[in-house]
């Protein structure tokens, strides 16, 4: 596998499983910070989906949406409430402050 | 809400396992079902989960002895007028769990939850039996309960606030994580889980890539303990096939997990369990 195709592939798995966990905070199912923890106590992945989005930079996170929604169509269409942090400077770890508080 | 003594409908190996889980924190379980033979099978699973913490050092003889004689194995409804948790763990047949619960709850006293073990039936439908519905909640134990730390708590449209907090506090209480869900099909794990599984396979295809190299780089990277095809093949690809239709049905084509796994199922392929799923298994 080339780097070019191993990066593709962690981005399609992480953003796909990303984007379930903000359709979950917005369908009410759970809260931010349970849907990580469940997803680390439950499914065994070494970060929850939105502390790592955090982490990288939700700001990043909104580009590489807006290029896989280019490349593959809507199912990577960035989420309103990602737009939304991201406009108001809550980009993450970095801000102190994204979908958790640092 | 304080659960002094609790009970578990069905000794299947689920059932087994949640009530290993509750006795090793203590607490009297009673363990019922309605065959004696299963009854004797999930006791023998139970010793045999002890027996392997022994053996790990983990536990004491003496102690292992003191929890395993908190399990009380039964056919009848003998003493459930004093117990305040009912978890139901029988097959997931919907009619079988509303009819399992309807009866349990005639059993049991005004102020005892009632909890439903599973991953995938509407907690509200499982409910509709029930002359109280708003105490019961979803209790999603993950496979095998007695390794897994998570549960997801499930709340049903007409379940009461406090009877979520009193699950809570009882998940907590014997030392397991619980969440709070809100009822959706698939629940929170399953659901986002499952969601990243078609991605992969999906970027399998348009790659060309091998699922040995993907669950390569996936372990690689430590973003999970194992690669998802190992994962799939050993959760079961009929399950994962079935939990997949299921959210395809409830939220659409993302998760279309496409004719891979069905074609591996059609072949009898189905997983770790047949020895042969994405991976051979020997022995």
């Amino acid at each position: 596998m080339t780097k070019d195709q191993e990066t593709e592939l962690l981005d399609r798995f992480n953003l796909a499983v990303f984007l379930e966990a903000v359709r979950c905070l917005d369908e009410n199912v759970s809260t931010a910070r349970e849907i990580d923890i469940a997803m680390r106590a439950g499914a065994g992945l070494s970060e929850g989906p939105l502390g790592r989005a955090d982490k990288v930079g939700l700001d990043k996170v909104l580009a590489r949406l807006e290029e896989l929604e280019a490349r593959w169509g809507d199912r990577f269409h960035p989420p309103e409430r990602l737009r939304a942090l991201v406009a108001s400077g809550r980009t993450g770890v970095a801000a102190g402050r994204g979908f958790l508080e640092y | 809400m304080y659960v002094f003594k609790a009970a578990v409908l069905g000794a299947g190996t689920m059932g087994a396992e949640i009530a290993q889980v509750i006795s090793l924190s203590g607490l009297p379980v009673v363990l019922k079902d309605v065959d004696e033979g299963q009854l004797g099978r999930g006791m023998a699973h139970i010793r045999e989960i002890y027996g392997r913490r022994v053996q790990r050092g983990r536990l004491t003889e003496h102690d292992a002895e003191d929890r395993l004689a908190l399990v009380q194995p039964q056919l009848d409804y003998k003493g459930f007028s004093d117990v305040d948790l009912v978890i139901e763990a029988v097959p997931e047949k919907l009619a079988l769990k509303q009819a399992v619960l309807g009866e349990v709850e005639a059993q049991v006293s005004m102020t005892a939850l009632l909890a439903t073990n599973t991953s995938a039936l509407p907690v509200t439908e499982i409910g509709q039996s029930l002359a109280r519905p708003q105490r019961l909640v979803g209790m999603h134990f993950f496979f095998p309960a007695s390794v897994m730390k998570l549960v997801e708590v499930i709340a049903g449209e007409r379940t009461d606030e406090e009877y979520i907090d009193s699950a809570i506090e009882f998940v907590e209480s014997i030392r397991r994580v619980g969440v709070r869900v809100r009822e959706c099909p698939g629940f929170l794990v399953n659901r986002i889980l499952m969601a990243g599984l078609a991605e992969v396979l999906r970027a399998e295809r348009d790659l060309s890539l091998e699922p040995r190299e993907i669950d390569a780089v996936v372990a690689a990277s430590k973003l999970a303990p194992m690669g998802p095809y190992a994962l799939a093949d050993a959760l079961g690809l009929d399950i994962a096939q079935d939990v997949a239709q299921t959210l395809q049905a409830a939220y659409g084509e993302r998760f279309d997990l496409g004719d891979r796994i069905a074609n591996l199922i059609a072949q009898g392929k189905r997983g770790a369990k047949t020895g042969e799923g994405f991976y051979t298994y020997t022995g």
